[in-house]
């Protein structure tokens, strides 16, 4: 009798225990699926191979410069669906685009419902919202040096190199920003030219080409600039020049 | 007979220690940690804050690792220089009584060590307002190279190869790994937790205690001169003002954040809690009695920037509204802070 109640009550104790800790795994049919998305870094007019620690000449400036560091937010990724309902919003939608290697340009669209999808919306920057957040985790830490510490905000677009034409042999431009005029936050929409396919079964690879050459579409040269490290008119006409001018490539399987 | 009541009573014993044994299990396994969360007792004569702690509950161990990491050096570049070195219990957490405070390499800084109490109710941080957190609020000492000089990556890596601090992270935040947000947590809740509410003057606000003649003549003249910026019961509306104190050096005070040209020598108005104890005074430590800064306000004007038009002509006082407002202000030395060992040096 004793033995037994023990043991109704052990299994009372262990029965509620997933009651309360239980996380809500929907059902497990392949309703949902996956997607990379990836940013392709070319140069210039001619669109070649964009590489850190690689001399590349600037088309407009003519002037030479070599990159070793390509960073950049992209954060609230959106999918518009083909039947027209609500967007897909992505939880959680922050990643740092890092020039350092293709992996490092790719970024994962996780449990995406299953369907046809026809537009992506996507933030370039970080949300205001989190630049007034206190101490965040992951791509937002604040140890990654993108984060400026007298100037509460992320540092959105980081391009640091060298060149013999600035006059201290080095360049650095620290793009951020997040409040009035000089928001460097840029939302952009893209229409797919066929659907990206999720289906639970590939991943689909949606491609973006940017050009880092584009900071200087209407910046002056490093002769004459080569520092920007604090939010204002500059860091947003030069991350603006750079946001706009990144495009839809392709979706491949 | 005894053999079997024997073996039955161990029986019943061991079954529940299983029972006993699963129970906490099954706690455990349904929090992140078993910490309690101290509440953090606010004054009730105090607005409601604007540091909001739910995401980042006050534990007693989080609390006590904020304070260890507050008063240990391991912050700085090379281990001399901690949070208390220029924001001293005794001076109600500001430097010790000088204009700049010292940094790593002997370097001095550019401005004076604000008081850091009271930060939950703080809107911005730094005197141009720079910062816009409690929680990040840290990062600018920590890595300014006329500060502590260091980065929180060195620090992170510093902390989990220290004998101590992965298990006292743990016990704080339930993993030994360091992050920097958890060490932001940890010390937002040690400063967040050092609230001045305890002066002769909220003693009197409260009617546990009765003004002096001169005491309370010297209020009346802050209410008719001060408050307005000073505004009780933190002795701040945390707004930017030009007040006069044109910049010696290299320095746009507000106008650095915001780039607006209106903004420039304009800087925070400070809190006046703990006054007594806080000198020298302005953004640079200029003045260092509080008779230079009642004769700097007597005319504030200049010539070389805007001054705000509060102080348009200035704060005129008798000498003896001077003697009374000065009085007044030290009543406003928070003794039962200074003195409690809850944030002092572990």
């Amino acid at each position: 009798m004793t033995r037994l109640l023990y043991f109704l009550a052990i299994i009372t104790i262990i029965g509620s225990s997933f009651i309360s800790c239980k996380d809500d795994d929907d059902d497990t049919t392949a309703t949902k699926g996956d997607a990379t998305i990836f940013f392709d870094h070319k140069w210039g007019a001619t669109l070649e191979d964009f590489t850190l620690n690689s001399k590349l000449n600037h088309p407009m400036l003519n002037q030479e410069m070599t990159f070793t560091t390509f960073k950049y937010y992209v954060s609230n990724i959106k999918l518009k669906s083909e039947d027209g309902g609500e967007w897909w919003t992505q939880p959680e939608s922050y990643f740092l685009i890092d020039a350092t290697s293709d992996a490092a340009s790719t970024i994962s669209l996780k449990d995406v419902p299953a369907g046809h999808y026809t537009e992506i919306e996507i933030l370039y920057g970080v949300d205001s919202l989190r630049n007034v957040s206190g101490a965040q985790t992951g791509v937002l830490a604040p140890d990654l040096g993108m984060f400026w510490s007298w100037n509460s905000g992320y540092i959105m677009v980081k391009a640091e190199g060298t060149s013999p034409s600035s006059s201290t042999g080095s360049f650095a431009f620290h793009l951020g920003g997040f409040k009035g005029p000089n928001a460097t936050l840029l939302k952009k929409t893209y229409v797919f030219n066929q659907h990206l396919e999720i289906d639970g079964v590939s991943t689909p690879k949606v491609t973006f080409v940017d050009n880092p050459a584009r900071l200087w579409h209407g910046a002056q040269g490093l002769d004459i600039i080569s520092n920007q490290m604090a939010p204002g008119e500059l860091a947003k006409s030069m991350s603006g020049n750079f946001y706009n001018n990144i495009t839809f490539k392709e979706i491949t399987k | 007979m005894f053999h079997s009541y024997y073996s039955k009573w161990k029986y019943i014993k061991r079954t529940m220690l299983f029972v006993g044994v699963m129970m906490v299990l099954l706690l455990s396994s349904c929090q992140s940690d078993d910490n309690e969360t101290v509440i953090l007792e606010l004054p009730s004569h105090f607005p409601a804050p604007v540091y909001d702690f739910s995401n980042n509950p006050i534990t007693s161990e989080g609390f006590e690792l904020g304070k260890k990491l507050f008063y240990d050096p391991i912050l700085s570049k090379d281990s001399t220089i901690s949070c208390r070195s220029c924001h001293a219990q005794v001076h109600g957490f500001a430097d010790h009584n000088v204009a700049f405070s010292t940094g790593f390499g002997g370097r001095l800084g550019s401005r004076n060590s604000p008081p850091t109490v009271n930060l939950i109710w703080n809107t911005s941080f730094m005197w141009d307002g720079g910062v816009n957190h409690l929680e990040v609020m840290p990062i600018g000492p920590i890595t300014d190279p006329n500060e502590m000089a260091e980065t929180l990556t060195g620090i992170i890596a510093k902390l989990q190869n220290h004998r101590k601090y992965p298990s006292l992270f743990s016990n704080a935040f339930g993993s030994k790994e360091i992050t920097s947000q958890k060490l932001l947590y940890a010390i937002a809740q040690f400063q967040g937790s050092i609230i001045s509410a305890n002066s002769r003057y909220d003693d009197m606000i409260q009617g546990k205690v009765l003004f002096t003649d001169d005491e309370a003549a010297g209020h009346n003249v802050f209410k008719e001169n001060c408050a307005a910026c000073h505004v009780p019961p933190l002795f701040t509306d945390f707004s930017f003002k030009s007040n006069g104190t044109v910049p010696k050096k290299m320095e746009e005070g507000r106008e650095r954040i915001t780039l607006d040209p209106l903004d420039y020598g304009k800087f925070k108005v400070p809190t006046l809690r703990n006054i007594e104890l806080t000198y020298p005074y302005m953004h640079d430590g200029r003045y260092f009695t509080l008779v230079q800064v009642l004769d700097h306000y007597q005319d504030c004007h200049t010539n070389e920037m805007e001054v705000d038009p509060i102080l348009s002509r200035g704060i005129t006082l008798t000498a003896l509204e001077r003697k009374q407002l000065l009085t007044f202000l030290k009543t406003l030395t928070d003794a039962p802070l200074l003195r409690n060992n809850k944030f002092s040096e572990p």
